[in-house]
């Protein structure tokens, strides 16, 4: 393997993705993130939509929410609830973890 | 190529009405859905009952799908005649390219080349005279040890990709990329390859790779962000008296951390900015675990009982006064 053939990934720090980028990595049109933002089911990251940056955890708590809405054909509302829940079950089940209770 | 019952898939008769295939659809993605199910190829699974319900679901596609099952068991070897599709009007929802890599060759081969050509709505109309348009982009996780948020790492990955064929038909290619992972990653953190999703239409560029970071379990350390937690034994009287202790961290250091005299089990020390590297850096929390020595030979009784004499201690006489004392 010759070094040219390594491609060098760059890690996406907090607040980094733009109102395009997060629609095209959730395969939605932009208007999908704007209604959920303007709905309070994502957060708010910034003044206008211009101006908004999304983390890593923006792009996976949409497609979460996509997943829910898609496959379940779930509401907006119900997706987000759901995800809502799933980060709570991620964060008790790390400190479970962390607690020795695998 | 192997046939595909999707009915047997979704477990419904091949008259199921719309109605039942939705429930029986739903009922199985509630048990294999990879938000959900602890079932070990749960993921797999849900990609087999997404393909099968974008056919059945879809009268257009169920229907050239029937035609063409007609006499074929699952897994039967399988090469759809040209011209299959003849007469059927797919003019339902199309999927993505990042769909598209998920669902099977036998999907690919069959629907992959609705729109391709023919002008209708698919991803795969890359023909199109003039139309231009960013590529797809795609999603892929890579599991890492905790060591390599330290040093990076080097990682192979393998990727589907859906590719026009000469004659407009679509194929999915294995495509292997060696990736380096820069020092500094967390769990649940995305990796950006610029360029390595799906090709462009026309002269657009391509859509770009995104690598969900997740750590394998360690041994002795838990990441929480950047921030590292681990458990830090101690003897009683290091705990007592205070101590200089040696902690090996994961990059294969070691970090002297003072305990203050008198720390109890269960108390937390923190020395900032010695957790993963990043900008800032995580902390590394140690919490204090005071381990016992056996009371396994006379002079450690001896020991024991020296201290149960002289030292007047009650562990719990912060409990005097409560029923459960």
């Amino acid at each position: 393997m010759h070094e040219d053939d390594v491609l060098i990934g760059v890690l996406l720090e907090d607040a980094c993705l733009t109102l395009d980028e997060l629609s095209r990595a959730c395969s939605v049109p932009p208007d999908w993130v704007i209604e959920h933002v303007r709905e309070g089911l994502l957060s708010v990251p910034g003044e206008s939509p211009a101006a908004w940056r999304f983390s890593s955890r923006d792009l996976w708590r949409a497609r979460q929410m996509l997943r829910f809405e898609r496959d379940f054909e779930a509401a907006p509302e119900l997706a987000a609830l759901v995800a809502d829940l799933f980060e709570e079950l991620d964060d008790l089940r790390a400190r479970l973890r962390r607690a020795g209770y695998d | 190529m192997q046939f595909k019952d999707y009915y047997q898939t979704l477990g419904v008769a091949r008259d199921a009405t719309a109605d039942q295939i939705k429930k029986a659809f739903r009922g199985l993605a509630r048990k294999y859905h990879p938000d959900v199910s602890k079932e070990p190829n749960a993921e797999a699974r849900m990609k087999e009952l997404n393909e099968a319900n974008a056919v059945l679901s879809d009268p257009e596609k169920r229907a050239a799908y029937d035609r063409l099952a007609q006499g074929h068991r699952p897994g039967e070897e399988f090469r759809p005649p040209p011209d299959w599709d003849a007469g059927f009007e797919f003019s339902g929802r199309g999927f993505s390219d990042s769909e598209a890599a998920d669902f099977s060759d036998f999907f690919a081969e069959l629907f992959g080349r609705m729109g391709a050509g023919r002008g209708r709505e698919g991803a795969f109309r890359r023909q199109d005279a003039g139309f231009e348009a960013r590529g797809e982009d795609h999603h892929a996780k890579i599991v890492l040890d905790l060591e390599d948020a330290w040093r990076g790492a080097l990682r192979q990955i393998s990727l589907r990709v859906p590719r026009l064929d000469a004659q407009g038909r679509v194929v999915l290619d294995t495509r292997t990329l060696d990736v380096q992972i820069p020092k500094g990653v967390r769990e649940g953190q995305l990796i950006r390859l610029a360029g390595q999703g799906s090709p462009g239409l026309g002269r657009g560029p391509p859509g770009d790779l995104f690598l969900e970071v997740h750590f394998q379990p360690h041994s002795r350390f838990h990441a929480a962000g950047r921030d590292l937690l681990v458990d830090l034994p101690v003897a009683p009287w290091e705990a007592a008296l205070g101590a200089v202790i040696p902690v090996a961290l994961p990059d294969g250091s070691t970090l002297k951390v003072r305990i203050p005299a008198g720390a109890q089990s269960g108390r937390q020390l923190v020395v900032r900015g010695r957790g993963i590297p990043g900008s800032p850096p995580g902390d590394l929390e140690l919490t204090v675990r005071v381990v016992l020595p056996p009371a396994d030979t006379p002079r450690a009784k001896e020991l024991y009982e020296t201290m149960a004499r002289e030292l007047q201690f009650d562990p719990r006489a912060a409990n005097r006064g409560r029923a459960d004392a």
